[in-house]
């Protein structure tokens, strides 16, 4: 039954069906998706079938029903829900700060109370959406093994995404009332990179701790937590689990959770929404003139007022920002393996080759990858084009001041690291530093000579965009990290190095400059 | 070169983008004087006044900007002149102080000369109060002054404006004629395209009509009055255009 115009069914019908045309979007670029999408979508999840009836199929009945899968599925919820709570910052913000219609929603007759609640809704249904289509194979393959308490996946999974979703509109409209809707924007975005990729570091922390001399000590204490009760299988830490696998008191308990939780932040928190959606529509507008007054700052070179506006701009941009962090936030393991490293007697092992090889791969895809976004930002998404064209400003010095905005950050990011590997291992660290710097220039001139102009909105979807500009930077970067992985490895190992390195070092260098070339060739058919 | 000297001149200049956009424009501005282009939709005003600018470069013919050959030396002549879109060109995340510090960077001025014509302009324009602020919250007709002032700052002999007035409320509209015409008064050239043909009426020294990349008519709104008998310049445009 369609429902009346102007209900709160009718805008969630509509809100259903932007979200909707929006997958459809990111997924091929049209409206509506097209068949070859939903075939491949129909595809992927009878494939996740076939996966789930190969994990659960041994496990038989019996396995299905030990207590164990409580934690297991706990553990699983738990590694969703940190995702979860990184989409849902990520809606938040787009709710909040990037959807264009909220003014045409506020201006009609609608109460604000029913717009918060469906944008919620759309929160949470953005939060589990993934989650359902990664996870329901599980309930449908335990449903025909005879376990049909399974299906609870269903509604766990549901309510967990609306307490997460209820917990990230919350804390932007925290941010917001805290820090004003300009900084939120940012800091939301920064917290949500970080949620994404908090458990990668903490299994990073893992290792490094299992390595060192505390490790066993550490051990001691997990087990000791987990003989304790607090990580045992009656721990309350796995109850999300056991509501995801249909025990009843767990799963009402997380309902109820959730309706609480959805009720409570809608009742009281629906006027906070509309005053938080002021704030934002004012939030490019800056404070007040500070006392100092007008402070101007001319500068007499071409290139250096160039590279500064690049870098303002840079630095003023919420989706760079997060996305520079999250790759620091995934520089950080790297640190991890320099300080085990530095506490090897010796870098002649090949345990520590191997490591000072892993270094300096990784610091060199991470330059590489980090140059590729700043020179989409700075060349691709130049915001006022017909303005340098215009100007009699010499065409070679402005390219030349943007390849240095581009390629400056990436390398002082990586000085210090790039100075202890100089300092412990000089050869390696030369070596090291010669592939950062390839891959640094490299990357940009990729993008030079074959990225098309774009949107600075687009930031996210630029991989899709040009397809040969994204191919050449991933050539570009792998490339680059092989050379140095391999570079490393000869000059570090004691013992006679494989015979295959060599012949790698020579091809993956040959592979970097011939994508260079085919990028050069490209440039002006682009 | 004298004072004599066009402050633009246009050769049989040609643009096709499949069909011809501007077909063999001959086109004399002098200096000292408001010309406005005029025309439908389509007409080849914007691609004319991208051409001029040097962000376009003709198919055929020459353009010579105060005696410069545009094709020659390119940097002479954009050094002298300025261009204002019909989308100012400006950077969302960048302050007004900051936009013009960048754009007086790329005309190669010096900071002793820079600063002072910056300060002017901010202050005239009303936009000293919002220097401290990112222009992407700015209001249409704060943009487009604060690209008026980046199109000023470096005293340029001509100034090319492409529909300088769309969007602006009245005030910001009155500040810029003023602006416009102070320019013109201190020896300026300027040279506009408009849809608002009351603007070109008040304004314009000289109106020049083009239709499908052609001139159809050209001369002072008396003159354009006289040829075709009507009153205003609106009559005067819909009989031309639509003989045409």
């Amino acid at each position: 039954m369609k429902a009346a115009p102007g209900t709160t069914r009718w805008l969630l019908g509509h809100e259903l069906r932007l979200a909707w045309y929006g997958a459809a979007l990111k997924a091929g670029g049209k409206r509506r998706p097209g068949m070859a999408a939903i075939v491949s979508w129909l595809a992927g999840w009878g494939f996740l079938h076939l996966f789930a009836f190969s994990l659960l199929g041994k496990l038989g009945p019996e396995g299905l029903r030990d207590p164990r899968m409580g934690m297991l599925a706990g553990a699983v919820l738990l590694v969703a829900a940190t995702f979860m709570l990184s989409n849902a910052l990520k809606a938040c913000v787009l709710a909040l700060f990037e959807r264009g219609d909220l003014d045409l929603l506020l201006s009609s007759p609608l109460p604000s109370r029913s717009i918060f609640a469906v944008r919620l809704l759309g929160v949470t249904a953005t939060t589990a959406g993934l989650f359902l289509y990664l996870l329901t194979p599980f309930a449908h393959v335990a449903l025909a093994l005879g376990e049909p308490r399974w299906i609870a996946i269903y509604p766990a999974l549901a309510a967990l995404a609306a307490v997460i979703a209820c917990a990230a509109m919350l804390l932007t409209l925290a941010l917001v009332r805290l820090l004003g809707a300009r900084r939120t924007r940012v800091l939301a975005q920064v917290v949500a990179a970080i949620a994404g990729a908090f458990l990668f570091l903490l299994s990073q922390a893992y290792n490094f701790i299992a390595h060192s001399s505390e490790g066993a000590a550490a051990e001691r204490s997990l087990r000791a937590l987990a003989q304790g009760g607090l990580l045992g299988p009656a721990s309350p830490l796995w109850l999300p689990g056991r509501a995801a696998l249909g025990e009843a008191l767990p799963l009402a308990g997380l309902a109820l959770l959730a309706l609480l939780a959805f009720v409570a932040t809608v009742g009281r928190t629906h006027r906070f929404f509309v005053h938080g959606l002021q704030q934002a529509a004012g939030a490019s507008r800056a404070p007040a003139q500070p006392a100092s007054g007008l402070r101007l700052r001319f500068r007499r070179s071409l290139f250096d007022t160039v590279v500064v506006k690049e870098w303002r701009l840079i630095a003023r941009d919420p989706h760079l920002i997060s996305q520079v962090l999250l790759q620091l936030v995934y520089l950080l393991p790297l640190l991890f393996l320099l300080l085990r490293g530095s506490d090897d007697p010796g870098t002649a092992g090949g345990a520590a080759a191997g490591t000072a090889a892993a270094i300096g791969a990784g610091l060199t895809l991470l330059c590489s990858s980090l140059t590729g976004s700043l020179a989409w930002i700075v060349i691709s998404a130049e915001e006022a084009p017909d303005l340098l064209r215009s100007a009699p400003a010499a065409a070679r010095t402005i390219r030349l001041a943007k390849l240095a905005a581009t390629t400056m950050p990436p390398l002082l990011l990586v000085a210090l690291p790039l100075l202890w590997l100089i300092v412990r291992t000089p050869l390696a660290g030369l070596l090291v530093s010669f592939t950062v710097t390839g891959a640094v220039i490299a990357s940009a001139l990729v993008v030079q000579w074959t990225g098309r102009p774009a949107l600075r909105s687009d930031f996210r979807a630029r991989g899709k965009e040009n397809f040969l500009c994204t191919s050449f930077g991933l050539l570009t970067s792998l490339c680059w990290g092989a050379l140095a992985w391999t570079l490393v490895t000869l000059v570090t190992l004691t013992t006679p190095a494989s015979s295959w390195t060599a012949p790698v070092a020579a091809a993956a260098l040959a592979g970097a400059l011939l994508t260079l070339l085919l990028a050069w060739v490209f440039r002006h058919r682009i | 070169m004298t004072s004599d000297t066009p402050a633009l001149q246009l050769h049989a200049v040609r643009k096709q983008f499949g069909r011809p956009a501007v077909d063999g424009l001959d086109l004399a501005v002098r200096r000292g004087e408001l010309y406005a282009l005029l025309g439908p939709n389509g007409a080849g005003k914007t691609t004319t006044l991208r051409m001029v600018t040097g962000l376009l470069a003709p198919d055929d013919g020459r353009i010579e900007v105060l005696g410069i050959d545009l094709a020659r030396e390119p940097a002479a002549a954009k050094r002298r002149m300025a261009y204002l879109p019909d989308d100012p060109m400006l950077y969302g995340k960048l302050k007004p102080t900051e936009y013009l510090e960048f754009v007086a960077g790329l005309w190669g001025l010096r900071p002793e000369q820079a600063e002072p014509e910056a300060r002017r302009l901010l202050d005239w324009l009303d936009l000293s109060k919002h220097a401290h602020e990112l222009t992407e919250g700015f209001s249409r007709g704060m943009k487009q002054k604060l690209a008026l002032a980046g199109a000023l700052i470096h005293q340029p002999e001509l100034l090319i404006l492409d529909e300088p007035l769309t969007g602006l409320d009245a005030a910001a509209a009155r500040q810029v004629k003023d602006l416009l015409l102070s320019h013109v008064a201190g020896g300026g050239t300027v040279i506009l395209t408009t849809h608002i043909l009351d603007v070109a009426e008040r304004l314009a020294q000289r109106i020049g009509i083009i239709r499908q990349g052609r001139l159809i008519a050209e001369g002072t709104l008396a003159e354009l009055r006289e040829r075709t008998l009507g009153n205003s310049l609106e009559d005067v445009f819909l009989q031309l255009t639509e003989q045409a």
